[in-house]
């Protein structure tokens, strides 16, 4: 099954279409990183989720 | 709500009943306690699922057959014939295939051709758990230039051999997942002949140290709390006591950073899978890692580690090679202390450190 991309690689390809956004999100978090608490990024990530779906 | 008053009413009932104050001998551990760190039979199941993809496990091998020469090249170092040698988790046999590269020798002459060191070796035996990735390269040519065995055992921490058996021992890549590395360690020192090298190559302390790292931030972030997704490791510094423990001699230990640049997370992650090198650890979280937390590692990763003009991102592997020689009543020994005449400073002419 040569042409079969595994989910995992279009998984990869939909993420490296959200650079922006994953930019966005990974500032947020590493600005911060000593005291991250959980959705402390809710609104960056979902901005990043969102990108990524509708790849 | 309890107020302080009831708690305290209720205190001496609940404290001083007539069996809680009673204590007897119940029973001993038998043997030598060990904790499990990680498990086996994962590990088993990853590595063999890992070797039954041909392709894909051969071309991710490029790290193993990587470190498998670096530790060969160690043996140059040894002006002596190895007529028996046991490689300890010897995956794809990175090791046979590094002996049996000529030319390894990169400090000879420009020019000069240097015999692969398996003239060096009379019987090479190969031991692994899995038996897929031990006999995935058994038709290949180098096979047929080293007198090879191959052996399948159930597990690696109880070795099937008698003592004084060995030439030299080798280990390249595998005892990272060993949970009692110092019984392992004495069983080697034990199978070894006298004044003879166990040379081992194992990941260490910050290998991936970047991966951990984001994953960390990531479930966090997105799920307030944190898993071990990465497996712990040995640290250098341990390295030197464990092997002195075992009662191994002239110790030399050494560490060496190996970066990779990767794609993406995903491709780093997908290659550990497919070279069985992924979480083993006990009581790990079963199932895979949700798409949440990996596409938020992705972000924390690539904001975190990757260089503005990079195309990629780099994952450190670090290497830990380890020298331990059996005792012998013939080895050179170390000196008393005190006993030396001439001062390193004046030799290595070397000054303070302030005085540049």
């Amino acid at each position: 099954m040569p042409t079969k991309t595994r989910p995992v690689e279009k998984f990869a390809k939909a993420t490296a279409q959200c650079s922006v956004e994953a930019a966005a999100y990974g500032k947020c978090v590493v600005a911060d990183y000593n005291a991250v608490h959980k959705d402390m990024c809710a609104k960056e990530f979902m901005r990043l989720k969102d990108c990524f779906l509708v790849r | 709500m309890i107020t302080l008053h009831t708690f305290r009413a209720s205190l001496p009932r609940r404290c001083f009943t007539a069996s809680a104050s009673i204590r007897t001998y119940a029973s001993q551990t038998p043997g030598n306690p060990m904790l499990e760190v990680f498990n086996r039979k994962a590990k088993h199941l990853q590595k063999d699922r890992a070797a039954r993809n041909v392709e894909e496990s051969r071309k991710v091998d490029y790290l193993k057959d990587e470190v498998a020469l670096r530790l060969c090249e160690r043996l140059l170092d040894i002006k002596r014939d190895f007529p028996n040698v046991l490689d300890l988790g010897a995956n794809s046999c990175n090791i046979a295939r590094a002996l049996t590269t000529p030319n390894l020798d990169m400090a000879a002459p420009e020019g000069t051709l240097t015999p692969p060191l398996a003239e060096r070796i009379s019987k090479l035996t190969c031991v692994d758990t899995s038996r897929a990735l031990l006999h995935r390269d058994k038709d290949l040519p180098f096979n047929q230039e080293i007198n090879i065995h191959r052996e399948v055992i159930p597990d690696l921490e109880s070795l099937p051999y008698q003592p004084n058996t060995f030439d030299a021992v080798l280990s390249s890549l595998s005892i990272h997942w060993i949970n009692d590395l110092p019984a392992l360690l004495n069983q080697v020192n034990t199978m070894l002949k006298p004044d003879c090298p166990f040379i081992a190559a194992m990941f260490g302390g910050d290998t991936l140290f970047e991966l951990r790292g984001s994953l960390q931030l990531a479930d966090l972030e997105r799920r307030g709390g944190v898993s071990p997704h990465v497996s712990p490791l040995a640290d250098v510094r341990d390295v030197g006591s464990l092997l002195n423990r075992a009662g191994f001699k002239m110790l030399t230990v050494d560490v060496e950073d190996i970066v990779v640049e990767f794609p993406d997370t995903f491709a780093l992650m997908q290659d550990l899978q497919s070279m069985g090198e992924n979480n083993a650890i006990m009581h790990r979280e079963a199932g895979p890692l949700s798409r949440d937390v990996l596409l938020a590692n992705e972000a924390i990763y690539r904001t975190m580690h990757k260089d503005e003009d990079a195309p990629g991102i780099p994952a450190t592997f670090r290497m830990i090679y380890m020298i331990g020689w059996k005792d012998d009543k013939n080895q050179p020994q170390p000196l008393e202390r005190g006993s030396g005449e001439l001062n390193l400073k004046d030799l290595l002419g070397g000054g303070d450190f302030h005085k540049s």
